[in-house]
């Protein structure tokens, strides 16, 4: 070996393709014509031909813990869980500023208001995930809902929901049974409180609201403070919830910093009946608003499955606007 | 919203548009799954790495999957993110010695050459093994996709951010290494 000479480093490399089966034609010719001459190489191909000849046959033998049928089958659960909480989210403008939509395999994942232009903030995008992408059209029909619902033409949002972004069980529960108040209702945190069954969770109620990610879509617009202000929504922008009250028909009067539903502007439901009253109705007044439950006008009432009250008679005798 | 249900969502919604893509994806892990995870094995030598970086690359490969060109070549692509997290998993100091003990076990084990000068063909075959795990990462990394699973040089090259001269040098450096290494052997 330590005579080669120059001219066996220079053709070291096309004797390497020849022995590989990587070599051009030029190659080839090049290095049998070396070969027939120096011994050297010629072994020299040899051994790299056996190399390769090794290294073939040691693609062709089993490999040890080559059995990935256990990873594939975890992989295809892991996919389906990243499916599913993969978004594709839309911006479009409404009635009531820029709004951001995002949904899952599972149905409707976050509603959120933009309140400023631009990208959504690091705040929203926490909430979408590391997985959203922008899939505008994929949210189109579920905007044009939207803008028909602010807009007052329509009164139900019939959306498959996807609450695998609630924060807790007790969130869970705190949006559910706000979901369940009609159109055009009003009730207090006390009173989402009593219907989960902790009556003195006004507070955790009103957090778990103040996180819910389907505002809108889960009203929790129509949940106010026990005294008729409408307390607070989206950060610092209660006037979106006196406007969303007001195209359902609940009116409300300005009050400092703030709006207030008045009672005495409301039909009134006891929580558990099936009629409804005018405000005045035997000891309705006297009761907390954690019990009732408030209509702006008769028809949302009736909209929802309840009679006229037949001793105080809401139908005869109309609150007077 | 009164009575809207939000107990149970359904699937029901979904744009045909990535129903389609999924769908496309579960044929990629079908196609795919086998042969990455066959090639981090060899890159690891332990299963159980194998099985979390093959799992990593297809959950990486599923985010990206949309955004892949149409016609884009995935079995490629596949190796690249395989490679770059294999190389990653190495990164790890208390890996890379583990990687250099394991390494320098089989330096010292060695194989003993019979005294008639002929070894078993298994002798040899763990020969070749040890002399692969002593290569340089690069050069080990281009050698197993170029010979154990038949990538070209172009694919090789864009998968260690190398050109395809580089890719081939790679390979054919290990391939020098191994003749040394396995001199007495052939």
């Amino acid at each position: 070996m330590s005579a080669r000479r120059s001219v066996c480093d220079e053709i070291e490399p096309d004797l390497l393709a020849v022995a590989t089966g990587e070599a051009s034609a030029g190659a080839i010719e090049r290095v049998d014509g070396h070969v027939a001459t120096c011994r050297s190489c010629r072994d020299e191909l040899g051994h790299y031909r056996a190399v390769d000849g090794m290294v073939g046959r040691l693609r062709t033998i089993p490999l040890p813990g080559d059995d990935g049928t256990l990873a594939r089958a975890e992989l295809m659960s892991r996919l389906s869980d990243l499916r599913a909480r993969l978004v594709g989210y839309g911006i479009f403008p409404s009635p009531l500023g820029r709004v951001l939509i995002a949904r899952s395999e599972h149905g409707v994942a976050l509603v959120q208001y933009l309140h400023e232009a631009g990208p959504p903030s690091r705040d929203v995008r926490r909430l979408l995930g590391e997985d959203a992408v922008l899939d505008q059209s994929g949210v189109e029909s579920l905007s044009a809902e939207l803008i028909e619902y602010l807009e007052g033409r329509r009164a139900r949002l019939d959306w498959p929901l996807d609450l695998s972004r609630m924060r807790s069980e007790f969130q869970r529960r705190v949006l559910e049974a706000t979901a369940a108040l009609p159109y055009g209702a009003v009730a207090s945190y006390a009173g989402i409180a009593a219907r989960i069954g902790a009556p003195s969770a006004a507070r955790p109620v009103a957090q778990a609201l103040r996180w819910n990610p389907l505002p809108i879509v889960i009203p929790c617009h129509r949940v106010i403070g026990s005294d008729g202000a409408l307390v607070g929504y989206a950060g610092k922008h209660v006037e979106l919830k006196q406007r969303l009250l007001a195209v359902e028909g609940v009116k409300t009067v300005t009050a400092r910093h703030d709006f207030k539903v008045r009672r005495e502007a409301m039909y009134t439901l006891m929580n558990g009946e099936r009629e409804y009253c005018v405000p005045t109705c035997g000891s309705l007044a006297s009761q907390p608003l954690s019990v009732l439950t408030l209509f702006g006008t008769r028809e949302r009432a009736e909209a929802a499955g309840f009679a006229p009250c037949s001793s105080c008679r809401p139908d005869l005798h109309p609150l007077v606007a | 919203m009164a009575g809207s249900s939000v107990s149970r969502p359904t699937p029901s919604g979904v744009s045909t548009g990535r129903v389609m893509a999924e769908d496309a994806f579960e044929a990629v892990v079908a196609a795919h799954h086998a042969e990455i995870r066959r090639y981090l094995l060899r890159i690891t030598a332990r299963a159980s790495d194998a099985d979390d970086l093959s799992q990593e690359t297809f959950l990486r490969a599923f985010r990206a999957y949309r955004a892949l060109p149409p016609g884009a070549n995935v079995r490629a692509w596949l190796f690249t993110i395989a490679t770059n997290l294999g190389r990653n998993h190495f990164r790890g100091l208390s890996r890379r010695r583990r990687a250099y003990a394991l390494v320098a076990q089989g330096a010292t084990e060695g194989a003993p050459e019979r005294a008639d000068g002929r070894v078993v063909a298994g002798e040899a075959r763990e020969r070749l093994e040890q002399v692969i795990g002593t290569l340089p990462e690069k050069q080990r990394v281009a050698f197993i996709m170029r010979k154990m699973h038949e990538l070209e040089y172009t694919e090789i090259g864009a998968s260690l951010r190398c050109s395809e001269e580089s890719a081939r040098a790679h390979v054919f450096q290990a391939l020098r290494k191994i003749r040394r290494g396995l001199e007495g052997h052939l």
